[in-house]
């Protein structure tokens, strides 16, 4: 049976194949694990390990009295969940019309919140010697919610200061 | 290894530090009760106490924590020297415990990280003081019980020097006290280990989210009922389809008997016509058997789901009764450390102070204990600090030396009353007259009118005080306040009394738990907000002109009197429209103080839960938190207590923009905006801008949306996005082209596609106009909009 022997060779080699260990690129050098995603024709990303999971936007209810970059609160699976607009947050400017249907939710120990993106566009790791800390100007962010940016111009933030940013809490007495 | 094995003693260091707290608790109080006890009530509380210094001891040593072991060992040999009558309790002696419990307290929390070095030099100078305690008083004649005891426990504190020293102690400390209750055996110094018991140790952070859950259940019982609302709608819309039906049959009948005139005898036979007839008759037949089946089986399913919605009801309700009953505490885990406080406190003021607890048994839903801890603890000092008077002033005015802190706690009905009273020097009025008019709310006349009895809620109003001097513990007015607001936010009330040189007592009433309550559905525009029923006072209907403005604030009448009147839209910051003839108030009330507010519209009152706003929205304005309605609906509740804050702070500018609203020059006759977006974001934004521009605006989701809106309404403009799920923006224009009432309306369309072939698309279907949303710059989009109606 040479079928049955040609079957065996073609899995052995493909078993080979599949045995290697996939080659690091460029090896010893540390990567992190990103969420890359699209707000307002701009790229960013934040590191995984900060993003709890992307909800799908259906309802949003705007809470009065808050300042105007909590677009307000939405039910996520029975839990209360506030949303922000991270371009009203960095004092971007506004421009065009977003669709902003997407909840990216950040989350660390002490805080949780969404943030709006228009699209999901990718999970992917990237190398850290590859994020450019110098050239704060690509941006109109600054400087200290910063990762680094990319050579491809991704904008990668940083979750944890973001996260532990006592300007992003809202605590007001009447 | 070494990571599964920090892990490990890691997890164990986290039972430790639970099981550490309790033990430490009970030291605490067991100190507190022997140093008041009488000496023949001690040697249960001696027993008592010892039995947790040494079981804390144990487990310290379980985890190798050589400093809380040694200090425990040390507290232990005290007691057990107590025990056996070798040493009296002194105050000295108590005071050192009490430090030695302190430290213990102070280094725990922090147990399996190494000891700062001042923290085991105290450490270490305690066991030796303790030590020092027990050997000196072992020297004296005549306290000691036999050679024996005496002998063990020397030997038993010299072998504990070096904390390596790891079984003998113990075994020692068995002998030494094994002589003065010889039948016991030495195992039994061991906490009892429990048989099978009727418990079960959970985390509370575990149980909190069994009730989170179990609360949303409440949403599924309310949909439930709103779905039935919903099946009873369709069954009236059977009703109306039977009228029509009952208008028809008359003609049908003539019908009928017509054709049968016409071909008489000759049924079947040729006559196209009254075949065609016979088989539109025999399809009504069949129609009207047919409906009437559908709305039998539609009735017997609607039976059913109220059946199944009566029994959810059942049982969410008995799941959500039990589940709290789960969480409940009994007020002793919060009240056990209040006999430490009370003497620490008294000491540090030097006064003197028993503390009465009772009622402590009683249980109450943890998250309001939780919440009541600090109004408590606020109300105790306030006791030690106004009420209670020094030793020297009780004794002039023959009161016994030592004053008298209660706290009692009883059920009421479904509530718990707790009231903190103290035999002091009750609260000087007039003193609380002087802190009123200095702080110039009212005017003087009004103040020197009020009765002591009307004089008194004044007490819980912030900057009130009646303490000349600021001391670290109160003075600044602020205390009762926050007491106050704590309080009320849990649905309770707090009173108080208090009677000159008698003393004070202070009258809670709280819930039994954290409950749902009911709340008023107000409409301001298209947004729903609610308001918790018990801050409603009464709703009212008012035409325009009986607001008056009295000293540039606008009032209504009530019952005779003038109250000040507040519009909601305004102070949430929401957009609001000129004052239509008649208006809709809703009066609230908190803290003793009214105020209407208007609304567009009091639509219904319902139960609700209120759900925090997540930790980013830490506290909100005007805004205690949300709730789920039936719907599915997030909805804002409002706070009133801030709410009237508010309404306060915004009354001299309120008249202001009332005025503006009518000169800006009025369109003739009020546009309206259809907006289709199916994105929420883009959908508000849009709404938000048109609004503010004047216009009346409509939304829908998507195509098919739109185009069942604009069937059943009229509308001056239609503004659409083209990318939508089941019929685009190029798919409903072409559709209103193609209908005869709708095809002369004017349609912009607003979309991320910038290519030419797109633009072609949409002018070919019929869209008046095209924006790309990359370039969308509001100013532009109205001045399209303007152009086109």
């Amino acid at each position: 049976m040479s079928d049955d022997a040609d079957r065996k060779r073609i899995l052995r080699a493909r078993a080979a194949i599949l045995a290697q260990e996939p080659e690091e690129s460029g090896a010893g050098e540390e990567q992190i694990e990103i969420v890359e995603f699209l707000l307002s024709d701009e790229h960013y990303a934040f590191e995984s390990t900060y993003v709890g999971e992307v909800y799908p936007l259906k309802d949003l209810t705007p809470l009065p009295c808050t300042p105007p970059f909590v677009l307000g609160v939405i039910n996520m699976r029975g839990k209360i969940l506030s949303v922000i607009d991270l371009r009203r947050f960095f004092d971007l400017p506004v421009k065009g019309l977003s669709d902003l249907n997407k909840v990216i939710v950040l989350h660390d120990d002490a805080m949780e919140f969404g943030i709006l993106a228009d699209a999901i566009l990718a999970a992917r790791c990237i190398p850290r010697a590859g994020l450019l800390t110098s050239l704060p100007t690509l941006t109109e962010i600054r400087a200290e919610y910063l990762l680094g940016v990319t050579q491809e111009r991704l904008v990668v933030l940083d979750g944890d200061k973001i996260l532990s940013d006592r300007s992003i809490v809202v605590h007001e007495e009447a | 290894m070494v990571d599964k094995d920090a892990a490990f003693l890691e997890h164990l260091l986290a039972t430790f530090r639970v099981e550490a707290d309790e033990h430490l608790r009970k030291i605490f109080s067991g100190l507190v009760e022997l140093e008041k006890a009488a000496p023949e009530q001690r040697t249960e509380i001696v027993e008592t106490v010892f039995r947790e210094s040494h079981s804390l001891k144990g487990a310290a040593r379980s985890v190798n924590l050589d400093d809380v072991e040694a200090l425990c060992q040390a507290m232990e040999g005290v007691f057990c020297a107590m025990k056996s009558h070798e040493i009296d309790g002194s105050v000295e002696l108590f005071d050192l415990m009490h430090r030695a419990a302190d430290h213990l307290g102070r280094i725990l929390p922090a147990a399996g990280k190494a000891l700062a070095p001042e923290d085991k030099a105290v450490a270490a100078s305690l066991v030796s003081r303790l030590e020092d305690l027990t050997l000196a008083d072992d020297g004296e004649p005549g306290v000691s019980e036999s050679e024996a005891a005496r002998a063990g426990t020397i030997v038993d504190h010299s072998a504990i020097s070096p904390p390596a020293a790891e079984t003998t102690p113990d075994h020692l400390a068995v002998n030494s006290t094994a002589t003065t209750a010889p039948e016991t055996p030495a195992s039994d110094y061991r906490p009892p280990i429990p048989a099978m018991t009727e418990t079960v140790r959970v985390s509370t952070q575990k149980l909190s989210s069994l009730l989170l859950q179990s609360e949303e259940m409440l949403f599924a019982k309310l949909s439930a009922t709103q779905r039935i609302g919903q099946m009873r709608e369709t069954r009236g819309s059977f009703h109306a389809w039977e009228k029509e039906w009952a208008r028809v049959i008359p003609v049908l009948h003539q019908l009928r008997s017509a054709n049968n005139k016409t071909v008489p005898g000759n049924r079947g036979n040729g006559n196209g016509t009254s075949n065609e007839l016979v088989k539109l008759f025999e399809f009504l037949d069949w129609n009207l058997d047919f409906v009437k089946t559908l709305e039998s089986r539609h009735v017997a399913a609607m039976t059913a789901a109220k059946q199944d919605s009566r029994t959810l009801d059942g049982m969410v309700n008995n799941l959500l009764a039990d589940m709290k009953k789960v969480l409940m505490f009994p007020f002793s885990s919060l009240l056990e450390i209040f006999p430490k406080t009370v003497r620490e406190l008294a000491r540090d003021s030097g006064k003197e102070a028993d503390l009465v607890i009772s009622g402590e048994e009683i249980e109450i839903d943890r998250r309001v204990l939780e919440e009541i801890k600090d109004p408590l603890v606020h109300l105790i000092r306030n006791c030690i600090d106004h009420g209670i008077e020094t030793p020297g002033e009780r004794q002039a005015k023959n009161k016994p030396q030592r004053g008298t802190i209660r706290v009692a706690v009883t059920p009421v009905d479904s509530r718990v009353e707790v009231i903190v009273s103290d035999d002091g020097a009750g609260i000087p009025l007039d003193r609380v007259r002087a802190a009123l008019l200095k702080l110039g709310s009212l005017p003087r006349e009004k103040v020197d009118e009020l009765s002591d009895q009307e004089l008194l809620p004044f007490v819980f109003q912030s900057g009130i005080s009646t303490s000349p001097i600021i001391t670290e513990l109160s003075g600044r007015g602020l205390g009762l306040a926050i007491v106050r607001e704590k309080v009320e936010k849990l649905g309770g009330t707090v009173s108080l009394e208090t009677a000159p040189g008698s003393g004070t007592s202070f009258r809670i009433i709280l819930p039994l738990t954290v409950a749902t309550f009911h709340g008023v559905l107000v409409r301001l525009g298209e947004r729903i907000f609610i308001i918790p029923t018990m801050h409603v006072e009464r709703t009212v209907r008012l035409g325009r002109g009986d607001i008056k403005t009295v000293e540039n604030r606008e009032t209504i009448p009530l019952n005779g009197e003038a109250v000040s009147l507040a519009r909601l839209a305004d102070i949430l910051g929401v957009g609001r429209a000129a004052d239509p003839e008649m208006i809709q108030a809703i009066v609230l009330t908190a803290s003793g103080m009214s105020v209407a507010f208007l609304v567009d519209e009091v639509l219904n009152e319902q139960e609700v839960l209120l759900k925090g706003l997540g930790r980013q929205l830490s506290r909100v304005r005007n805004v205690a938190g949300v709730t789920v309605i039936g719907s599915g609906k997030v909805v804002p509740i409002l706070n009133v207590p801030d709410l009237l804050k508010s309404a306060v702070k915004h009354s001299g500018a309120a008249a202001l923009p009332a005025a503006t609203a009518e000169t800006e020059p009025a369109m003739d006759r009020k546009r309206s905006v259809m907006v289709v977006e199916d994105s929420i974001t883009t959908r508000i934004l849009l709404h938000n801008i048109f609004g503010a521009a004047g216009y009346d605006v409509v939304t829908a989701v998507d195509g098919l949306d739109a185009f069942t809106k604009l069937k059943s309404a009229e509308f001056d403009i239609v503004v659409s996005d083209v990318e939508m799920p089941r019929m685009n923006g190029f798919d409903l224009t072409s559709r209103i082209r193609a209908d005869k009432r709708l095809a002369e309306m004017p349609v912009v369309l607003v979309t991320a596609r910038e290519s030419r072939e797109d633009r072609e698309r949409g002018i070919d279907v019929g869209a008046s106009a095209y924006i790309v949303k990359s370039s969308f710059d509001q100013s532009n989009l109205l001045e399209v909009v303007r152009r086109l109606i």
